[in-house]
């Protein structure tokens, strides 16, 4: 394994160097059939489940398949989507914000071939490469966040999650049999670097247990201000402590940190700014459910996702509590709600007291906000519940 | 041979969702395949090692990430999230593992050989896997080693003509909706605003010197397919204020039953026959239309526009003439103090070159908050402890009646001396002529 | 000609700004080696946030200054100051 030079040289960073270019402009990439429609568009139909056709003023249509695919994703299937796309597509292609991946042609006649291309590609294991589907009301591709695959904060894994998710509710992404679409996201900490706090349905990795503090080495590896300040709830602060070291055997007072445990929201935060206060722990770790979040203002206005199941355990590798959850929540919502009722609409209009009764969800004192000056506003200031 | 036995993760083999699992066995194999034609730039079995460490977090239920510290390229505060495995003598390929973000094209098109050439550099260069994309938007790349960060660099730039995305305090990525280039309901070209704002705030993304993370969200309509308003510091949504445009022959189509209500967004269940009164006109939240002789009537000045009816029929009802966006800001995810969607700042303005009304409000926005924002505040939550009020202040925007949903609850305004006639200062003799002690 | 002036003045008081900020960061080594952006605007009351950035990128730019980064935020020191513990 010889380096081999990309022709920068590290002694003069800035010789020939190029910066604040920015992305490239998207023209670049438009497949000519959308550059030469843009903005004149006049409507779309959805044909079939993962099959778009939009109507341009000019009377040119283009063709969407749009296919799921798992966010991690390595260059040999990416190329393998490239191949299907120079292939069918004239070498373009898009994807969504919803990781889905989607292949557009410029007549009908086209899309059939595609379609069984799509369809056709499997992995060793069995699992479709480009299942078609994610449109209209029903579920599309769940986002999420890295998880144990690349995170350093997570209470959980984030691919492994959303497969058994996707694998239990399969048919409804290649259906459009729901009262509206249904919005899945996962976020693997409470830091939710996928915004997941206004999705249908969110799956949230959490921890339960207060950092666990390696006194040896926490002036070793950190800068103990920097972690004190870390902290958003103002839970650690800097303290003295006598250990006995490891290697010698010696009694010595260190420098560390206190942490008040009942203040800690387990957050990470700290972890983040210092190594030796690591939060990860199998038996605290594991999942919230939340649900009846949205963004589109359709009807009703945008609104946040609400806790309904407090924990799930981490039962890898298939999770099987999370899926049987899941199954229980779109049941109950498919069965239950009106045609264009969004989840979180239809729990409003039967009432949350109903909503556990539907679901068969427990509920319990976990649900009940406490957190600061928002919580008054969650509680049930009327006499207008029902039995 | 796989390099590490992976007795859970292959239990995620089965099951009809395409599996991950398989896909980064086949870019193990791949690796070791192509390790004769490819000098590969970091560990061969670095995918190997990545399974090796997911098993173990699997079989443990903890994680075996260290954060790294590391930021970016040189000169640049952003771009890379360094990585480090606290297992590396066990699983050494992946003893480094850095995350490289690449600044995507706006609403993600792309032409196959851009990614070929993307592809091939990130095989030699990393662990070849990939997120298309992360969550803000970005291009992710997954897994290489410190030394390769500049030639990464290097060959982006030099080859391919593409930035960093943004991390840490920084402009984050601005993403945007697919707008114009496929929608009918795009009310502004949200793509072309994206990259504008994109290249006139370069240094804002690369050079970081916010409080915290700043994230601007293009949405061309109300109904919000890039979610700005649930996740962006500065969200931009499009809309129109003049009248929908109405076709009378489809909407009767639709009442007849020859077109498809919801664009065939509900094919998969009998919904019975579509009814317009039910599904339409009594689902419209400010009851703002009617059937008249036979024709759709909409009272437009009551529309507050959120889609329902052109969603519905899109064939027979369209956006306005007249259009243009609205900015609200201030969304975040829930720490510290619970989450917030972006509040309404300006309720509309045309989007023209070169955006300068657009670029005040932003700038002025800036100003504000890194004046007086504290470490790690996101903007949202500067405009609750400084007040609604003075953000109408630092962007010289007059209060009305759009920017709160009801007025406030409690009468504890407190005036400004200049606005109480005759000023605070007053003389207590004064006082005591007319109230003796 | 007054712009040019003005540029002069604006440059040496950007250069000023630059030995300031390296000599806190000098006398603050001993207990604290990273620090928020607020903390130099701290130093620089009667200067704007974006002149100070200036001064700062220009300090990363000419290798005495590094940023650190927590993923989210994202802060400033000299160079190869700090505890690390990886390689």
């Amino acid at each position: 394994m010889a380096f081999i030079s990309s022709g920068y040289n590290p002694d003069k960073p800035m010789e020939n160097r190029i910066s604040d270019i920015g992305p490239r402009h998207f023209s670049e990439f438009l497949p000519p059939v959308i550059k030469n429609n843009k903005g004149k568009w006049l409507w779309h139909e959805i044909l079939e489940p993962g099959v778009l056709m939009h109507k341009a003023e000019s009377g040119d249509e283009v063709y969407t398949v749009r296919v799921g695919s798992a966010r991690l994703m390595g260059v040999e299937t990416l190329r393998e989507a490239l191949d299907v796309a120079d292939k069918h597509c004239d070498g373009y292609l898009r994807f969504t914000t919803r990781n889905n991946i989607e292949f557009m042609v410029d007549s009908k006649d086209k899309v059939q071939s595609l379609k069984d291309d799509l369809q056709s590609r499997k992995f060793p294991g069995g699992s479709y490469k480009f299942p078609v589907g994610g449109t209209g009301a029903g579920i599309t591709n769940i986002v999420h966040t890295q998880g144990w695959v690349h995170c350093h904060t997570p209470a959980t894994d984030a691919s492994g999650t959303v497969k058994v998710v996707l694998d239990e509710l399969f048919e409804e992404f290649q259906n459009m049999r729901m009262p509206a679409p249904l919005r899945i996201s996962m976020a693997c900490c409470l830091n939710m670097c996928g915004a997941v706090h206004c999705s249908d349905i969110a799956i949230l990795g959490y921890h339960r247990k207060p950092p666990v503090i390696d006194h040896e080495e926490v002036d070793n590896l950190c800068e103990i201000p920097l972690a004190v300040a870390s902290c958003p709830t103002a839970a650690i602060r800097p303290s003295k402590t006598t250990i006995k070291d490891s290697r010698t055997g010696e009694e010595k007072s260190v420098k560390t940190v206190a942490i008040k445990n009942e203040r800690c929201m387990f957050c990470g935060n700290c972890y983040t700014m210092c190594p030796a206060l690591p939060l990860t722990d199998a038996e605290g770790d594991g999942l919230v459910i939340m649900a009846g979040g949205k963004v589109s203002n359709r009807i009703s206005n945008p609104e946040f996702s609400k806790v309904i199941v407090a924990f799930i355990p981490n039962e890898t590798p298939r999770w099987p509590q999370l899926a049987k959850v899941m199954r229980q929540l779109v049941d109950a919502y498919v069965n239950n709600a009106r045609k264009y009722e969004r989840f979180g609409q239809w729990a409003e209009r039967i009432g949350w007291e109903r909503f556990f009764e539907i679901t068969g969800l427990e509920f319990t004192h976990h649900l009940i906000d406490d957190f600061r000056d928002p919580a008054y506003y969650t509680w049930r200031q009327t006499t207008n519940f029902k039995f | 041979m796989p390099k590490h036995e992976t007795p859970l993760l292959d239990q995620l083999e089965s099951g009809p969702w395409p599996s991950f699992v398989d896909d980064l066995k086949r870019q193990a194999e791949s690796r070791h395949q192509k390790q004769n034609e490819i000098e590969y730039q970091i560990p061969v079995d670095v995918v190997d090692d990545l399974l090796g460490l997911l098993e173990l977090s699997y079989k443990e239920g903890e994680v075996h990430w260290k954060h790294g510290g590391i930021v970016g390229v040189f000169g640049y505060g952003g771009g890379v999230i360094g990585r480090y495995c606290d297992q590396p003598k066990e699983f050494p390929g992946v003893a480094h593992f850095h995350t490289i973000r690449v600044n995507q094209p706006a609403a993600k098109y792309y032409k196959t050989d851009f990614l070929r050439q993307l592809c091939d550099l990130w095989d030699f260069r990393g662990s070849g896997l990939t997120n298309m994309h992360g969550s803000t938007g970005d291009i992710v790349l997954l897994g290489t080693r410190t030394e390769q960060l500049e030639e990464i660099f290097y060959e982006l730039t030099h080859n391919m003509n593409n930035d960093l995305g943004g991390s840490g305090s920084n402009l984050r990525t601005p993403e945007a909706c697919l707008g114009e280039s496929r929608c009918q309901y795009a009310c502004y070209d949200s793509q072309e605003l994206c990259y504008q704002l994109t290249m006139e705030y370069q240094d804002e993304l690369h050079r970081p010197a916010f409080p915290y993370k700043f994230k601007f969200k293009f949405d061309a309509c109300p109904n919000g397919c890039v979610a700005a308003i649930a996740r962006a510091d500065l969200s931009f949504i499009g809309t129109w204020r003049d009248d929908i445009r109405i076709d009378q022959e489809a909407v009767a189509a639709y009442v007849g039953g020859e077109l498809k209500p919801n664009a065939g967004a509900h094919a998969g269940k009998d919904w019975g026959p579509f009814d317009i009164n039910k599904e339409v006109i009594d689902l419209c939240p400010t009851e703002c239309m009617s059937m008249e002789n036979g024709k759709l009537v909409i009272n437009n000045r009551e529309c507050t526009r959120c889609m329902h009816c052109i969603n519905t029929m899109p064939r027979a009802l369209r956006i306005g003439n007249d259009r243009g966006l609205s900015i609200l800001c201030g969304a975040k995810a829930p720490i510290l103090d619970g989450a917030q969607m972006s509040s309404l700042l300006v309720p509309f303005v045309k989007v023209e070159e070169p955006y300068d009304e657009i670029k005040e409000v932003i700038e002025n926005i800036w100003d504000w908050w890194m004046e007086e924002g504290k470490n790690r505040e996101r903007l949202g939550e500067t405009m609750k402890r400084q007040g609604f009020q003075k953000l109408l202040e630092v962007t010289g925007i007059k209060a009305m009646p759009q920017h709160v949903q009801e007025p406030r609850h409690n009468p504890y305004i407190f005036w400004k001396e200049e606005e109480v006639p005759g000023g605070f200062d007053r003389d207590i003799k004064d006082y005591r002529l007319r109230h003796p002690k | 000609m007054g712009g040019a002036l003005e540029k002069t003045g604006g440059e040496m008081e950007k250069e000023a700004a630059k030995q300031e900020i390296l000599n806190f960061l000098e006398s603050k080594s001993g207990s604290k080696t990273k620090f928020y952006f607020n903390d130099f605007t701290k130093l620089f009351p009667d200067m704007k946030a974006r002149d100070v950035k200036k001064a700062l990128s220009e300090l990363v730019q000419e290798e005495k200054m590094m940023y650190w980064s927590s993923g989210s935020t994202t802060l400033y020191g000299l160079k190869g100051s700090g505890k690390k513990e990886e390689d």
